[in-house]
C-alpha cells in the first residue's frame, strides 16, 4: 500500500491577516475563507506543475458558518435587506470553493463540521484509493465573539493545514496522527520555522 | 425613516461606498476610474457584487431596483451609476 | 507498490430508506407522488409578507409548527422509518459497526433565528445548530456508536453523504452506515436567495424555457447502506452503489462553470467507478433547480458526457423543492423506488424544454422497460459536483 506523507504543514490565526497580500477581493470574503485560504498560501505549494484534477480539498470546521451566519442574519433589517455576498458564505464549503479557484483544484472535496480526527482519516482514504495523488487538508476553529455566546464555546480563529501527499519524501502520516498541531509539530521539527507552527 | 439625499451624486463618495460595500482591498477612489467598466474588465466586478451594489444603492440612496435587468446599464461604469442615481432621485 | 484494487471493496447495497418531505410523511408518500406527478409545491404563508421573491415552497411544516428543532424532528422520523425497514441487517451487527453521516448545510438554524429575536428556544434546539452534535445525538437515538460525521458540502451534501457512508463500509470502519440528509425551510434561506434574486415567483419549472429560479424545500431523508454480506439471501434484489464522482469547478463562488466541465468529470468518475457505459444508463435524475444558470450548465454537462444520446433524464424539484442538504438523500430515495417500480419519473413543473435542454427530458411519469443502472446528480454554491451510480448487482 503507498505511503501518505505530509509535504507541508502550517498553522495561521487571525494575526496573519494583517500582513496577507492576497489580492483586491480577499476582503469580500468571510473570516472563515480568509484563514482557510492563507494557510493554503503559506503552505507554499506549486500546484502548477500537477494535475489538479486529482488533488482534494478537504476542511474540517469546528463551529460551521456560524460565525458568517449570525452576521449575515445581523443584516435582515436593514434597507435593502441581508448581503447577498454574506449568504454566500453561510456554507463552511464556501472556503473549499475559493481555495479551489485561487489554486483551480478541480479534484474531489470534503467538507466536514467536526474536528481533525475526522479530517485525516478521509484524506487518507482518497489517497489510499487513488481518487487523489494529494489533498490540502484544512482544519478551522473560527468561532468569534459572538458566535462564542451562541453555542458556549471560547472564541478562537485558528486554521490548520497540511498538504498530504501519496509517496516517500516527508513524514509519513500515520493511524496515530489525529490532530492537525501535532502533525505540524512532527513536521516542522526537523525544518525552519517558515511554514511551522506558533 | 426619512431620507433626504443630495440631488448631485459625487462620483468620489460613489467610489468609496462601492469599496466600502464589496470590501476591496488594495483599491483606492482614486484608482477607480470614472468611465472605465465596473463589471468584466476594469475592476473585474461579478454578479454577485452586482447583486450587493443593488442592495447599496437602496441602503445609501434610497433607490429601489427590483429586477437586475433594469439596473445593467446603469451599473456599466461610475459615471453611468451616478447619473441613474440622480434621475433616480430628480424623478421622486 | 501495489495498486489498490477495486474487485477488493465489498458491495454496499441499501437496507432501507426514510422520507418526510413537502409529498408527506413516509416512503411511501413518494411513491404515490413519483406515480402521480403531483407536487409538493405551495404558497406558505409565513413567508408571504412581501419580503421575499416568493413564498412558493416545498414545506412539510405549514406554520413552522411551534417546534423549535425542525432539523432534528425531520431528520428522526425519517430515521425512524429507514431503521424499521433494515431493522433485520441493522439488529446482525454490533452498534460499534453502525455508522453515522449527516448531511446538512444549515442544521437547525431555527435556534439562531429565535435567539436573534429574542424568542423561546431550548437547550436541545440550540445545541443542534452545531451539525456535529446534531449527528451525535442522532446517531445515538438510533443505535450507531460507530464513526459520526457530518457532511456539510453545500446542495451536494447529500450525495457525498452517500459517498461516504460507502466509504466507510469499504474500508471496514462499519459494517452498515446511517446516511441521513435534512435542511428545514427558515427566513434565513428564503431571505438569502431572495437577496439572490434566485427565486422563481412561480414556483420552480426545472429545464423550461420560461424558468426563472428555485423553489427552496424542507425534508428529512434517510438511507441505510450496509455490506452486501449481511443480507440475506431470500429477500429481494437489492440496489447497490456502484460508483461516486466527485468534484469542484473552481470558476465562482455561487456560479457553475458555463460549460459544465465539473460537472461532467464527476459524473465520468462516478460512471468509472461502477464499471459502467454512459449507454448502459436506464435514467438520469438531475440536480435541476430550475435558475437559468444551474439547468444551462447541467444541460452542456450532459451533453458533453451522452452526446445525442442521452439517457431518459428527470427533475425533482418541482415536486420537493430544493431540499439542500437533503436533497441528495431523498432524491436518491425517489431513483431507489423508480428502479423498484420501473417507473421513469416526470418533471414537475416543466411545461415548454428549454433550447439546450436534453430531448430525453421525462415530463410527465412513465413505464420504463428497464431500470438497472441509474445516475443521480447533484451540485452546490463553492462549485461542488457529486454524482452516484446505483444499479442491481
Amino acid at each position: 500500500m503507498a505511503k501518505v506523507v505530509v509535504a507541508a504543514a502550517g498553522i495561521v490565526t487571525e494575526a496573519d491577516l494583517s500582513t496577507a497580500k492576497m489580492g483586491s477581493r480577499f476582503g469580500r470574503m468571510d473570516l472563515l475563507s480568509q484563514l482557510a485560504l492563507l494557510a493554503v498560501e503559506r503552505l507554499g505549494i506549486n500546484f502548477e506543475k500537477m494535475d489538479r484534477s486529482r488533488i482534494g480539498v478537504c476542511l474540517a470546521v469546528s463551529a460551521g458558518s456560524l460565525p458568517t451566519d449570525i452576521e449575515y442574519w445581523k443584516g435582515r433589517k436593514e434597507i435593502g435587506g441581508p448581503s447577498p455576498t454574506l449568504f454566500a458564505y453561510t456554507l463552511p464549503s464556501s472556503a473549499i470553493g475559493e481555495i479551489a479557484i485561487r489554486y483551480r483544484l478541480t479534484g474531489p472535496n470534503l467538507c466536514f463540521v467536526g474536528t481533525d480526527a475526522t479530517l485525516l482519516p478521509e484524506a487518507r482514504d482518497l489517497i489510499e484509493r487513488k481518487e487523489v495523488d494529494g489533498c490540502v487538508c484544512v482544519a478551522c476553529d473560527v468561532i468569534t465573539t459572538a458566535a462564542s455566546e451562541l453555542i458556549r464555546v471560547q472564541p478562537k480563529a485558528q486554521v490548520r493545514a497540511v498538504f498530504l501527499v501519496r509517496g516517500t519524501n516527508g513524514v509519513a502520516l500515520e493511524e496515530k496522527h489525529r490532530d492537525m498541531e501535532s502533525v505540524c509539530a512532527l513536521v516542522c521539527a526537523g525544518e525552519s520555522a517558515r511554514n511551522c507552527a506558533r | 425613516m426619512d431620507h433626504t439625499f443630495d440631488m448631485h451624486v459625487s462620483t468620489n463618495e460613489l467610489k468609496t461606498k462601492i469599496i466600502e460595500s464589496l470590501r476591496l482591498q488594495e483599491v483606492t477612489p482614486e484608482q477607480i476610474e470614472d468611465d472605465a467598466p465596473l463589471f468584466g474588465t476594469g475592476l473585474g466586478l461579478d454578479s454577485i457584487d452586482a447583486l450587493e451594489l443593488v442592495v447599496m444603492l437602496e441602503k445609501h440612496y434610497g433607490i429601489v431596483i427590483k429586477d437586475i435587468e433594469e439596473g445593467r446599464p446603469a451599473l456599466r461604469s461610475v459615471r453611468t451609476l451616478a447619473e441613474f442615481i440622480e434621475a433616480k432621485q430628480t424623478a421622486k | 507498490m501495489p495498486d489498490l484494487d477495486q474487485r477488493d471493496f465489498p458491495d454496499v447495497v441499501i437496507a432501507g430508506c426514510g422520507a418526510t418531505s413537502a409529498v408527506g410523511v413516509g416512503v411511501e408518500a413518494l411513491r404515490t407522488a413519483m406515480r402521480t406527478g403531483a407536487s409538493g409545491l405551495r404558497k406558505c404563508e409565513r413567508f408571504n409578507d412581501g419580503r421575499f421573491q416568493s413564498s412558493i415552497v416545498g414545506a412539510v411544516f405549514q406554520n413552522g409548527d411551534g417546534d423549535d428543532d425542525p432539523a432534528y424532528e425531520l431528520a428522526n422520523q425519517a430515521l425512524r422509518e429507514a431503521c424499521e425497514q433494515g431493522r433485520d441487517v441493522l439488529q446482525s451487527i454490533t452498534p460499534d459497526r453502525i455508522g453515522f453521516v449527516l448531511a446538512t448545510t444549515k442544521a437547525n438554524i431555527e435556534a439562531l433565528e429565535r435567539l436573534s429575536d429574542g424568542r423561546d428556544c431550548s437547550e436541545m434546539a440550540r445545541r443542534h445548530l452545531q451539525g456535529d452534535l446534531l449527528a451525535a445525538d442522532l446517531a445515538a437515538a438510533h443505535g450507531a456508536k460507530g464513526p459520526v460525521q457530518c457532511v456539510s458540502n453545500a446542495c451536494a451534501s447529500g450525495l457525498i453523504a452517500i459517498q461516504q457512508g460507502s466509504r466507510l463500509i469499504q474500508r471496514g470502519a462499519a459494517d452498515a452506515a446511517l446516511v441521513a440528509g435534512v435542511d428545514h425551510l427558515s427566513a434565513f434561506v428564503m431571505a438569502g436567495f431572495s437577496a439572490l434574486k434566485a427565486l422563481d415567483p412561480a414556483g420552480c419549472r426545472p429545464f423550461d424555457r420560461d424558468r426563472a429560479g428555485l423553489s427552496p424545500g424542507e425534508a428529512g431523508a434517510t438511507i441505510i447502506l450496509a455490506r452486501k454480506s449481511l443480507i440475506q439471501e431470500s429477500t429481494n434484489p437489492q440496489i447497490q452503489v456502484l460508483g461516486w464522482g466527485n468534484s469542484n469547478d473552481a470558476n465562482h463562488i455561487t456560479g457553475p462553470s458555463r460549460d459544465g466541465s465539473g460537472l461532467a468529470a464527476a459524473i465520468r468518475s462516478a460512471l468509472s467507478l461502477a464499471k459502467a457505459d454512459p449507454q448502459e444508463l436506464d435514467y438520469i435524475n438531475a440536480h435541476g433547480t430550475g435558475t437559468p444558470f444551474n439547468d444551462a450548465m447541467e444541460s452542456a454537462a450532459l451533453r458533453s458526457v451522452f452526446g445525442d444520446s442521452c439517457p431518459p433524464v428527470s427533475g425533482s424539484k418541482g415536486m420537493l423543492g430544493h431540499t439542500l442538504g437533503a436533497a441528495g438523500v431523498v432524491e436518491t430515495i425517489l431513483c431507489v423506488l423508480a428502479m423498484q417500480e420501473r417507473c421513469l419519473p416526470g418533471t414537475p413543473g416543466l411545461k415548454l424544454a428549454a433550447e439546450g435542454a436534453p430531448s430525453s427530458l421525462v415530463r410527465e411519469a412513465r413505464r420504463a422497460n428497464r431500470m438497472n443502472r441509474v445516475l443521480k446528480v447533484n451540485t452546490g454554491f463553492g462549485g461542488i459536483n457529486g454524482a452516484i451510480v446505483l444499479g442491481y448487482g
